[in-house]
């Protein structure tokens, strides 16, 4: 009887270990999804957990996740967040801090790089998510271009100075001028100095963010003091505006970053300020004319950080299995796996990895990146800043607003934004 | 003669009775399906019910509806998703009842006809907004390569507010107007021939029959069909999410994205709640003006 | 007036549907002539043919002589009635009849003036403001009818124009379009299913049949020598009797057999049946020349039957009876006749009035009655039509 009984329970625990041992995730159809996805047979077959991994784009991942974090029970176990939503999600109160498991288990979490603990890490002291790959923003650019005999005879007669990796962003902007070119004589052109990436929304968002930094312009002070109408914004709107009228091919005020990245990677564009991981499709063959002559360096006066996390909601089903899956993934051998593929790192020691390094010369560079890059705001309404701040930015790109009324505009949303979150006084 | 029965009913009566009680579960639930969204929608709008804080703690009456009302973009979203709908409407029913028109006509092949008129119908919006985007990208897209070889210079498309807002009409159109023509079709299809016959003893052209005969016969049809696409036209959606995320600037803002944001990216339910009331109120208008036309054809 | 012909018209649907074949027809000016035959038979498209609504495959048609296969139905001056009225919807009556009118610049004036007596004449001049939504079925088709009124033309083409009204206001119209007819003159080819319009309005019927015109002549020349046994069958109510025969007796020739009885054949009519001795033979008995009272004058069998069913009509009485065989034959009587099913009663059959049929053809051998023996010149007197055929 006794036997009888505990194969009994044995059987009933198989079973609900069975039962309980698939995790659901929900993440964004992007190439460090796809790493994760390739390497997933290793942990089911230490962990036994089954994996199940539903992909979705981009646009459609706020609102699939909203319903689910509301609800006590959602079906997610595992989710991942862009640091736009970091500010809400975490504020609502969705996210599980992970403090005592990672100190339970022993997690180490300084391996992160700083910037993106901050960004998609801790919030106000309290760990909610561990930073699953970055995307932070960097200057890439024609290589091929620079280290042309003739161009550089060109280029220093017509500006006086050496034509290089861009230093500054004046010396970046006279390149943005000089490549800006109808090469075949046509009487169109067909190489743009630079390719803009002007949809409103987000687009336009995050890549404005480069040229408010090269301004040396923040959003905010340390206090939360909105400084969008400082001369240092409006001076990056008009570039932005010069960029779009000039350097860029018409109609890139409507490009999102796929529409931009087509241009440079068929050849048309010396320059384009956007988000780190594209670099790899450009030195990929298959969806680039320019491989092997593209270069990337920080955007002179600092890039836009950029990065998303793990987290595992409040109303996750299995927490522990989720838990034990983030370990995994965000584990050194992992982690290097994944960097190996192709995937943005997140902490420190992998972009200086040498089995990295050799399969992968230009992780350094992202180090140096990641490193020089700044915060957008995340607060509470970071999702519909970007969203009222985007507009006003697109207005000003296409010339239906001035500029300085646009960025009047963008100050006055933000400053009311701010004080919504209670972040300033009114 | 009322025969009454036991229970006092007469038959007629106890039939009424029970052809309500099997009805009845198919109206409750109709009535569930349709009235509970809407009262949760006007129930919601009322109160201060954010993503952030999903409950109904908060009543605040109008305030949901005083703060869309103020907005300074929604005016313009309004203005930009009138003319979307009018034109969208008039060039689909234009172009609709042509192509209608010349099926109707075609004896041979209609089937195949009828098969390329409706693929585009068949295809996701969002894969028609993604199809276009590529198509129409002003530097590498087909459409500027094949006009440049005929020497016209390429148009940004989605990059020119007046141009963005035409491409996203056209779009709409190339995706919506078979179902225009389809119906067309069908109301064609149904027209006695008669009428025809006499006006052709009587010595009428083809624009007089179709002026005199086609038009007012169709009027039923036509209205049905323009009811169907004004609805579908004013919640226009993700051809603008996923073209031109209402830009540039506000050229392509049209009032279901508007809203959308409200909802999602402001977090705002409440508000949110409180404009797709206020553009219930006018969708409601705009259908009963034209069932009350539609009744009176009869 | 018109004068309408119709020379080996044919008329193929698509690659070999058949509707009209090769008929020959000619509409004296201001005739009326009705087309009758049952559904399919090819008479509504030979109407459209006329007006130039379908297009002759093969055949000159010509009106007052000239060929106008290709002349545009508008220019035929031909006026259409339909079966659905065919109305303009949205248009007033007075636009209505005006419309056609305005099409061939008419001076308004005399618009003002046609709808004025077309109206009168067809008491609709109080619903000229009426969309025809509003109008009854019976005003639409006095409406239909004056849209073809007011434009004078040369002759009227009706497309089963009753069909859609009820008993009553198709026995008032029909009296009414006779009237009409009559005052104008025109020529009136009207089309319908129904022989008792047939056999009261028109001076001459076409009946046709797949196709093919079987018979043309005046209503109760037709009536008296069907040309063959679907003539006979479809004429009347009830039609003649048809029974299966055959021809017996002495010479194969003296007597019909129809399994259950069998009827001698009076010795001067005998002639005409000598080529079809002892063959099957339909033979044709109207349901008026069966008496169940012996009558005073002439040859009849008496017969005696089961009454199946007596159906009573008001003025007339029909006595359906079993011969004995499974053989019903109908009998019209007065009345004031009375009988009940199942009984037994005798019949006196009038040997005179019998008609004869070949059996697979149908073609007719020997009328009934004083007429006596077919012609041999059938096939000409198909074409011809009309009581002046030659004797």
């Amino acid at each position: 009887m006794r036997l009888f009984l505990s194969v009994v329970a044995a059987l009933a625990l198989a079973v609900s270990a069975a039962q309980a041992q698939t995790i659901r995730i929900l993440m964004e159809t992007v190439p460090d999804t796809r790493y994760i996805q390739e390497l997933l047979p290793q942990f089911e077959a230490e962990t036994g957990i089954e994996v199940e991994i539903e992909a979705i784009s981009y646009i459609d991942m706020h609102s699939k996740l909203v319903p689910q974090l509301i609800a006590p029970e959602g079906s997610y176990d595992l989710i991942v967040v862009d640091f736009y939503w970091v500010g809400e999600f975490t504020k609502a109160g969705w996210l599980m801090p992970l403090d005592d498991l990672v100190e339970r288990d022993g997690v180490d979490v300084d391996v992160y790089v700083p910037k993106l603990m901050d960004l998609v890490g801790r919030v106000n002291g309290v760990l909610y998510m561990l930073p699953f790959y970055n995307y932070s923003m960097a200057l890439i650019y024609r290589q091929d271009l620079l280290d042309d005999a003739d161009e550089q005879a060109a280029f220093q007669e017509a500006y006086g100075m050496e034509l290089r990796v861009p230093q500054t962003w004046d010396e970046y902007w006279k390149q943005v001028e000089f490549f800006t070119r109808d090469t075949d004589g046509d009487g169109n052109r067909d190489l743009y100095g630079t390719v803009i990436q002007g949809q409103r929304g987000d687009c336009i968002s995050m890549q404005w963010a480069n040229y408010l930094y090269s301004q040396g312009g923040l959003y905010h002070d340390e206090n939360w003091n909105p400084l969008l109408d400082s001369p240092e914004a409006i001076r990056a709107m008009e570039y932005y505006r010069e960029a779009v009228e000039k350097y860029s091919p018409a109609g890139s005020e409507a490009y999102c970053f796929d529409e931009a990245f087509n241009v440079m990677a068929q050849g048309r564009a010396y320059s384009f300020v956007t988000f780190n991981i594209l670099y790899a499709g450009f030195e990929d063959p298959e969806s680039s004319e320019v491989a092997g002559k593209v270069g990337i360096t920080p955007n002179p006066g600092g890039g836009l950080n950029g990065g998303w996390g793990w987290a595992i909601p409040n109303s996750s089903p299995n927490k522990e299995a989720a838990w034990t899956f983030m370990k995994w993934a965000e584990s050194a051998a992992v982690a290097k796996e994944r960097a190996m593929l192709g995937g943005a790192p997140t902490q420190a020691q992998i972009f200086t990895d040498s089995d990295v390094v050799a399969a992968r010369p230009y992780y350094p560079i992202l180090g140096e990146i990641l490193a020089g890059t700044k915060d957008f705001p995340v607060f509470t309404y970071t999702t519909e800043f970007v969203e009222q701040v985007g507009l006003e930015l697109n207005l000003a790109a296409t010339g239906e607003k001035p500029v300085a009324e646009a960025m009047a505009a963008a100050q006055e949303k933000l400053h009311a934004l701010l004080v919504k979150d209670g972040k300033i006084e009114e | 003669m009322s025969v009454a029965t036991a229970d006092g009913l007469t038959l007629a009566g106890r039939d009424r009775r029970f052809g309500l009680l099997l009805t009845a579960p198919g109206l409750l639930s109709l009535l569930i399906v349709i009235t509970f969204p809407l009262f949760f929608t006007l129930y919601t709008s009322v109160h201060d019910y954010t993503l952030l804080t999903p409950n109904y703690d908060t009543f605040v009456g109008t305030e949901n509806y005083q703060e869309a009302l103020d907005e300074e973009y929604l005016p313009g979203s309004l203005w930009v998703t009138t003319k979307f709908v009018l034109a969208s409407i008039v060039i689909e029913f234009i172009i609709g009842f042509a192509v209608a028109l010349s099926l109707h006509a075609t004896r041979r092949f209609g089937s195949i006809y009828y098969l390329i008129l409706l693929a585009p119908l068949l295809i996701n919006p969002v894969v028609v907004g993604l199809l276009w985007r590529m198509l129409l990208h002003s530097e590498l897209g087909i459409v500027n390569y094949t006009i440049g070889l005929v020497g016209i210079s390429p148009v940004s498309w989605l990059g020119d507010a007046d141009v963005a807002f035409w491409t996203v009409v056209l779009t709409d159109i190339w995706h919506q107007v078979s179902f225009m023509a389809i119906l067309l079709v069908a109301g064609l299809a149904a027209l006695p021939r008669e009428p025809y016959e006499a006006a052709r003893m009587d010595g009428a052209s083809t624009i007089r029959c179709f002026i005199h005969i086609t038009l007012p016969l169709m009027r039923p049809v036509i209205a049905v069909a323009i009811l169907l696409r004004l609805i579908f036209a004013i919640k226009t959606f993700d051809i603008i999410f996923i073209m031109t995320k209402g830009g540039p600037g506000t050229a392509t803002d049209l009032i279901s994205y508007y809203i959308y944001r409200a909802a999602f990216f402001g977090l705002d339910v409440g508000r949110a709640s409180a404009m797709a009331a206020g553009l219930l109120v006018i969708i409601l208008a705009l259908t009963a003006y034209l069932y009350r036309y539609m009744n009176s054809l009869k | 007036m018109a004068n309408i012909v119709l020379e080996g018209v044919t008329k193929v649907y698509g690659q070999d549907i058949l509707a009209v074949d090769n008929i020959d027809l000619e509409i004296r000016e201001g005739e009326f002539m009705v087309l009758l035959g049952p559904s399919g038979c090819g008479k509504s498209t030979t109407l459209r043919m006329i007006a130039g609504l379908e297009e002759v495959t093969s055949g000159n048609l010509k009106i007052n002589g000239e060929i106008v296969n290709d002349v545009d139905p508008a220019d035929r001056d031909l006026a259409v009635v339909f079966q659905n009225y065919a109305l303009y919807p949205h248009m007033t009556v007075e636009r209505n009849l005006a419309f056609g009118l305005k099409l061939r610049k008419t001076p308004q004036e005399v618009i003002d003036r046609r709808i004025r007596d077309t109206t009168t004449m067809l008491g609709i001049d109080n619903l000229l403001d009426r969309r025809p939504s509003e109008l009854s079925g019976g005003q639409q088709q006095r409406v239909a009818l004056g849209r073809a009124l007011v434009r004078d033309p040369e002759a009227f083409l009706l497309d089963e124009p009753l069909s859609n009204l009820d008993a009553k206001l198709r026995a008032a119209m029909r009296t009414e379009l006779i009237k009409i007819h009559r005052m104008l003159g025109k020529t009136v080819v009207h089309v319908t299913h129904d022989q008792v319009e047939a056999m009261t309005m028109g001076e001459r019927i076409c009946i046709m049949r797949e196709g093919r015109i079987i018979q043309v002549g005046p209503p109760l020349d037709v009536y008296r020598h069907p040309a063959d046994s679907f003539v006979a069958g479809f004429l009347a109510s009830p039609p003649m009797n048809l029974l299966e025969g055959k021809l017996a007796g002495h010479h194969g020739v003296n007597e019909v057999d129809l399994s259950a009885i069998s009827l001698p054949v009076p010795r001067h009519r005998r002639a005409p049946l000598r080529r079809h001795a002892g063959s099957e033979v339909v033979v044709g008995i109207r349901p008026e020349d069966v008496h169940t009272e012996e009558p005073a004058e002439g040859v009849h069998r008496r017969v005696d039957i089961t009454v199946v069913a007596v159906e009573v009509l008001g003025p007339e009485v029909i006595l359906v009876a079993d011969l004995g065989s499974g053989q019903e034959i109908s009998v019209r009587q007065g009345p004031t006749f009375e009988a009940v099913a199942g009984a037994r009663i005798p019949l006196y059959i009038d040997l005179e009035q019998i008609h004869f049929f070949e059996a697979g053809s149908g073609l007719a051998i020997l009328h009934g009655g004083a007429s006596g023996p077919v012609r041999p010149e059938l096939g000409s007197y198909l074409k011809e039509g009309g009581p002046e055929a030659p004797a």
